[in-house]
């Protein structure tokens, strides 16, 4: 399969100095559903603000669909993002004076023109045709990470990328949260999910799970079904 | 986009933008009401002025030596020129005789009283004045024909006018022939008291005065007796006739024309002439007064006219200056409540930026906030300012004020301006702050 993603020796160190993420190498083909999982503090959400473009590798390279990062300028790495990434966080992050659609069409907005229809549809897609004019403050914890999920594909970006898309809901939430995602991932979306949940690390195609900035496993999503589900039972 | 989010972020943020848009709102108040007061108070603070003294004194021209200022002349009443007391009316009809706020004529000559030597000094107290016409035409040499403002036929002065600040003790004479103020070392020296009678003799005559009252001046009047014009007159034998007047007159102060005019007004170009005539400065006024009156000699008492330039100009500097650091004060609070903005957004500018705002849309929509809030609250300001003035004008100077129609938009821009200033250093962090170190943690 084509791939999208190419991370080389990528590392990141924080002053301190932390290394939050040591020498990373990695391909992600395009259409995979990858789960990066691992211990807090072992590097999830550094890895996923570098592919966001949210922030630059100390060392190391990302390929993003032929581009390399590391040489973009500042206001090249902004564009990039608005084109390539869509990003979902844990915290949702909607601006709190705007209704749903505003936000949405914010994201329209930054990327190129707003256009309230385009956005109200989006919204649908993730089951809020009803919530338009309601603000953040007015919708419940999934209902406002389904709008961030509707912000995210509203610009057809390349690649999702979720740091515990569901870290933040509950079980009935998450499933709702999580059959969007399962949805978009049969529509061929490339997605990037850090999650600590073994229940959600189970959907993707493949999971990798880093230690102290290392990654340590691959595991493809037939090997961990078949494995028996020790994670399940603790 | 842009419109829509402004207006959400603004009645999203509703207390803070109150907060800055109230800072700039009370500047903007304070400014547009201290310059309206600044810009139109010169000339009624000037009116008030004109109480304390005379700032013109007209002798007759033959002996336009030495003229005391604010004393009296010791000149022998014999060899005096004078001038008539019947011309005295048409101080009024000059071009300014508008600005002329009052005058007083002065006849004097040593006379003996109560066994001493002192200074009689008749004058009108209080009088009604008859104007001889209505207002003249001006016309010039350009062809323009000016008419000078009217203001009725009938017209009040005299000594009470020109002087009011004089303390007296008792009352003031009422234009009775037969009754004096004293000046303090006259009443002490006399040994009179409000109420006594003094005798006074001079050229043979003698006649009898009622003292009204006791003035204290700190000056030369303290050693003078104020009687009636009329009975001086009598007394000295000079029916109808005036050695001194001393005129208050409403002036400009001096500026480049009024300087190129004092010498010789008649050498200025005739344009030039034309508005240094239809302007009130001190020596258009002294020049109107000598085309008036016949064989008159006007001068003017500069220091008098320079004391009330330099404290207007040191009123409207203060007023300038108390606008300035109001507009100052609003600023920091505009800083203050934009920093703390800043803050509260930081969430909100890392995911805009997030999402693909560059920073210099970020800078663009707090920026357009900072702004919207100088409108609103230089707007709401400036009505409040204008209201204030007016009550400014009515409570303390008594006088209404009319709003300069340059106040509105000076103060608009003004708040907008202290607005952005607020605002830019705190949108600079702004735009600058990294989205994912914002975005991390709650
Ligand atoms: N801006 C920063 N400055 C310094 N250290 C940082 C910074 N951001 C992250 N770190 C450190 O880098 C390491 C990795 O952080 P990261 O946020 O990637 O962890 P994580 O795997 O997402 O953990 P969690 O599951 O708790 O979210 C941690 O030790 C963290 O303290
Ligand atoms: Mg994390």
């Amino acid at each position: 399969m084509h791939e999208i993603i190419r991370l080389q020796s990528l590392s990141k160190v924080f002053p301190g100095p932390v290394v939050a993420l040591d020498r990373v190498s990695l391909a992600i083909p395009q259409g995979e559903w990858m789960a990066v999982m691992g211990a807090s503090g072992s590097g999830k959400s550094t890895l996923l603000n570098l592919l966001g473009c949210l922030d630059r590798p100390t060392e190391g390279q990302i390929l993003m669909g032929g581009t390399s990062i590391g040489e973009l300028t500042e206001a090249q790495l902004t564009g990039f993002r608005r084109e390539t990434v869509g990003l979902i966080f844990q915290q949702f992050h909607l601006v709190p004076y705007l209704s749903a659609v505003e936000n949405v069409m914010l994201a329209q907005y930054f990327h190129s023109l707003a256009d309230e229809a385009e956005a109200s549809e989006a919204l649908a897609r993730v089951g809020l045709a009803d919530r338009l004019r309601h603000r953040p403050a007015q919708l419940s914890g999934g209902e406002q990470q389904r709008v961030c999920i509707a912000r995210a594909l509203v610009n057809q970006p390349k690649i999702l990328l979720a740091d515990e898309p569901t870290g933040n809901l509950d079980e009935a939430n998450e499933r709702v949260v999580m059959d969007i995602f399962q949805q978009l991932h049969d529509d061929g979306h490339t997605i990037v999910m850090v999650t600590h949940d073994p229940h959600v690390g189970m959907l993707a195609d493949r999971r990798i799970e880093l230690e102290h900035g290392r990654l340590v496993t691959i595991h493809t999503h037939d090997l961990v079904a078949a494995a028996p589900r020790t994670a399940d039972q603790s | 986009m842009l419109p829509r989010l402004l207006w959400k972020s603004l009645r999203g943020r509703r207390s803070r933008v109150a907060l800055a848009g109230g800072a700039l709102a009370v500047a903007a108040a304070l400014a547009a009401a201290l310059l309206s007061v600044a810009l139109d108070i010169s000339e009624k603070v000037a009116r008030e002025l004109r109480a304390f003294g005379a700032n013109i004194t007209v002798v007759p021209r033959q002996e336009s030596l030495e003229v005391e200022i604010g004393g009296l002349r010791y000149a022998a009443a014999a060899q005096a020129a004078y001038l008539a007391e019947v011309d005295l009316p048409k101080l009024k009809t000059i071009f300014w005789g508008h600005n002329i706020q009052g005058f007083a004529p002065f006849l004097s000559a040593p006379v003996e009283a109560g066994g001493r030597q002192v200074l009689l000094v008749g004058t009108w107290f209080d009088r009604e004045v008859v104007l001889p016409q209505g207002p003249r035409k001006f016309s010039f040499s350009s062809g323009n024909v000016r008419e000078p403002e009217s203001e009725g036929s009938r017209f009040r002065t005299g000594l009470r006018a020109i002087a009011p600040w004089w303390r007296v003790r008792g009352r003031w004479v009422e234009d009775l022939p037969g009754d004096a103020m004293v000046g303090k070392a006259v009443a002490a020296r006399l040994g009179v008291a409000p109420g006594d009678r003094v005798p006074v003799r001079a050229s043979g005559t003698e006649r009898t005065f009622r003292v009204t009252g006791l003035i204290e001046t700190g000056g030369p009047e303290e050693d003078q007796l104020f009687v009636d014009l009329a009975a001086a007159q009598a007394l000295l034998g000079l029916p109808g006739k005036v050695d001194r007047v001393q005129v208050s007159a409403l002036v400009k102060p001096d500026d480049v024309l009024a300087m190129r005019g004092r010498r010789n007004p008649q050498g200025l170009p005739p344009e030039e002439y034309e508005r240094w005539y239809c302007s009130p400065y001190i020596d258009a006024i002294t020049y109107q007064i000598e085309e008036a009156i016949p064989r008159a000699r006007a001068k003017a008492v500069r220091q008098v006219a320079e004391a009330e330039g330099a404290f207007l100009g040191r009123l409207t500097l203060t007023l300038v200056l108390v606008s300035a650091i109001a507009i100052a004060t609003a600023g920091l609070g505009v800083m203050a409540t934009m920093t703390t903005t800043v803050m509260e957004r930081r969430r909100e500018i890392g995911l805009m930026k997030a999402i693909g705002a560059e920073p210099r849309q970020i800078a663009r929509q707090f920026l357009l906030e900072a702004a919207l809030c100088g409108v609103a609250g230089g707007g709401l300001g400036t009505v409040i300012g204008l209201l204030l003035a007016k009550f400014i004008g009515r409570q303390v100077f008594q006088v209404p004020i009319a709003p300069s129609p340059i106040v509105v938009p000076f103060v608009l821009a003004l708040a907008v301006l202290v607005a952005l200033l607020g605002a830019a250093l705190p949108t600079w962090r702004a735009a600058r702050l990294e989205p994912a170190t914002t975005l991390k943690g709650d």
